[in-house]
């Protein structure tokens, strides 16, 4: 079947129609090569989201608590609920092997000062586990540490643009800044990749805030990094008994909303991989909408060319050509056409992609590429594709009459 | 070598039908060189594409070499057409982007005869026709002679049993017409089975044996003394 004497047929039958042969496997070309340049754009957009999510861990689970708004368990609504130190134990107790990092955030407000400049800032007073939950880059310095917690040490970790702001071209590192006129003493400068804003923060010991302010164990909010094993279900899974446990323990009512909240990153991302699961699905559609108006194409000049090749196709009828060897002849050379132009859109996206793909990183958007099983799909489709196309036009063919071959039109 | 008895051909032409044969008696023997003649309208092409399974007849008998030529399907005709016939067109039909050997080629192509053997043959019969150094040349760089020697040639190549040709003179000059006359001549005196469709009495003249139609019916069927072409050479 793949003799010789058909490639050179389809050779002669290509390079007699360049032109033809061009805008036929162009629009085949042209739909794959946007069909793979949309996919690799909803990748991309995964990549994004996943980077722009990845500067917190991504397995990060936020315990907040409110004002209740169901009366629940003997206690009427608008009970406040107020977490402490003890909670943090507790969930350490109870879920040993669920709990990789855990702190908790006690949020203060405070204005600082250093010699003549002053500024008002965002304090979190926190555990040393806080560093690998929010994935804090200390590039000068250090992190809070154990020490400092049992200490209550009026330390600071401050954000690089707090030592900006209050320390100018001065290293903030050991020097004492004051917050709310008190000293505290900066062992640590970080950076954040999410947001500017997050490096006006300033970190402290929670015990230090905890005796400042009223010699309480309240916190405002926990914060904890799950088993990083976990897959999605297993994640939400854990969410779901962690949420149980706190409404069981302070009462809550299942149903109360406002009561206590867990935010849970896996959330995030179930649903952001639902969204790129179905704009994959449109995109797919999409292209293979395309895909479609240039195999119409093919088919449409296949057709055309067979109008032209009638009484060739005629005289070789005569010859004693059969109707399979006709049609043998028409589909491959459409399937010849469709493959190689398919794979010059290919060959030509992925090109663009492996040059310009990594380069590109803004916002939601990063690093597009297509992975392999794109690339094969696309070839099995094109080959699909070429046969489509080739089909009607090769019967057409089939059914030319060899008497055309005496008639001289 | 070919027997017909009694061939009716008719077409619908939207609500009339056009009897076209009516009722065609004729054999051919082996090594004739029959001129099939009339003027148009009188069935001659009509005759010539059922001779040459390209048009069936509604009723009547064909016989091609002992084998009866009836309800074939497509690729058992491209078969036969293969096994038995040579045909030699007026507008020659050479695939124009195929050289004169290619050409040649073709139909041991469709007998899936092996490339090798294809080609050799093929040049076997360019020589034939005096036309072997022009083996590698697309028809457009040969004259209407040589493109019309070049399908005789391809016609020849597939060794048929009979041999058909519609005006094949029709579309060369008068010199040129002689000399593939003489070529037909030459290929007759070889011994093969040769049918030619003519409006030309003196292509007609050229043959042994002149059939002539006239509104779908043998008027007249007579051998005639050859004249040689190669006089006119």
């Amino acid at each position: 079947m793949f003799d010789r004497d058909i490639w050179q047929e389809i050779y002669h039958s290509i390079s007699n129609n360049k032109l033809r042969t061009f805008l036929t496997g162009f629009s085949v070309g042209w739909g794959i090569f946007i069909l793979v340049l949309l996919l690799a754009s909803v990748k991309g957009m995964q990549n994004g989201f996943t980077l722009q999510f990845s500067d917190d861990a991504t397995n990060s689970i936020f315990v907040r608590t409110g004002t209740t708004s169901l009366a629940y368990g003997g206690f009427e609504a608008g009970r406040r609920i107020q977490m402490t130190n003890d909670d943090i134990e507790y969930i350490k107790r109870s879920f040993p092997n669920d709990v990789e990092y855990i702190s908790p955030r006690v949020y203060q407000n405070t204005s600082a000062r250093y010699k003549s400049e002053t500024g008002s800032y965002n304090i979190q007073a926190v555990y040393p586990d806080h560093q690998a939950i929010e994935k804090t880059i200390v590039n000068k310095g250090r992190f809070i540490n154990t020490n400092d917690l049992l200490n209550a040490s009026k330390v600071a970790v401050i954000g690089r643009k707090v030592e900006e702001d209050l320390f100018k071209n001065e290293d903030a590192i050991g020097k004492f800044v004051e917050f709310n006129g008190l000293p505290f003493r900066v062992i640590g400068v970080f950076t954040d990749d999410g947001d500017d804003n997050a490096e006006r923060n300033i970190y402290a010991p929670t015990s230090t805030y905890q005796k400042m302010y009223g010699q309480t164990n309240h916190i405002d909010q926990i914060a904890l990094t799950y088993n990083p094993n976990y897959d999605l279900t297993e994640a939400l899974a854990f969410s779901d008994r962690l949420e149980n446990v706190f409404r069981r323990r302070f009462k809550i009512a299942p149903k109360d909303q406002s009561g206590i909240r867990i935010f849970n990153y896996a959330e995030v991302f179930e649903d952001i991989s639902n969204f790129t699961g179905g704009l994959d699905i449109a995109v797919i559609i999409v292209g293979l909408l395309i895909l479609l108006s240039g195999i119409v194409g093919i088919g449409n000049i296949m057709v055309f060319i067979i109008k032209e090749r009638t009484k060739e196709i005629g005289v070789r009828k005569a010859l004693g050509a059969e109707p399979w060897s006709i049609i043998k002849l028409v589909l491959f050379e459409s399937v010849f056409i469709t493959a190689l132009s398919g794979f010059i859109g290919l060959g030509i996206a992925t090109g663009l992609l492996a040059i310009v793909g990594p380069n590109i990183k803004t916002g939601a958007f990063a690093n597009p590429s297509v992975s392999m099983s794109i690339v094969v799909t696309a070839t099995i489709i094109l080959i699909v594709a070429g046969v489509l196309a080739g089909l009607i036009p090769a019967m057409k063919a089939a059914r030319v009459k060899p008497i055309v071959a005496l008639s001289d039109k | 070598m070919i027997q017909i008895k009694d061939l009716h051909k008719s077409y619908k032409m939207g609500k009339n039908s056009l009897h076209v044969l009516k009722g065609i008696n004729f054999n051919v023997e082996e090594g004739e060189l029959v001129a099939i003649m009339g003027s148009s309208g009188s069935g001659k092409s009509t005759l010539l594409n059922i001779l040459g399974m390209l048009d069936s007849s509604d009723s009547g008998e064909y016989i091609l070499d002992n084998v009866p030529i009836k309800d074939l399907n497509e690729t058992k005709a491209a078969r036969y057409r293969n096994k038995f016939l040579g045909f030699v067109f007026q507008s020659f039909n050479l695939i124009n982007y195929k050289s004169a050997a290619e050409n040649v080629a073709l139909p041991l192509y469709y007998q899936k005869v092996p490339r090798k053997e294809r080609q050799e043959k093929a040049l076997k019969y360019l020589e034939q026709v005096g036309l072997k150094e022009w083996a590698g040349h697309l028809p457009s760089e040969l004259s209407g002679g040589q493109k019309q020697r070049v399908a005789i040639a391809r016609a020849l190549a597939a060794e048929p049993k009979v041999l058909l040709a519609d005006e094949p003179t029709g579309a060369l000059d008068s010199k040129t017409s002689y000399e593939v006359m003489d070529l037909i001549q030459k290929i007759n005196d070889a011994g093969n089975t040769i049918l030619i469709v003519t409006h030309e009495p003196d292509i007609a003249d050229m043959c042994k044996r002149i059939v002539h139609l006239k509104d779908g019916v043998i008027i007249e069927d007579k051998k005639i003394e050859q004249v040689r072409a190669e006089q006119y050479v």
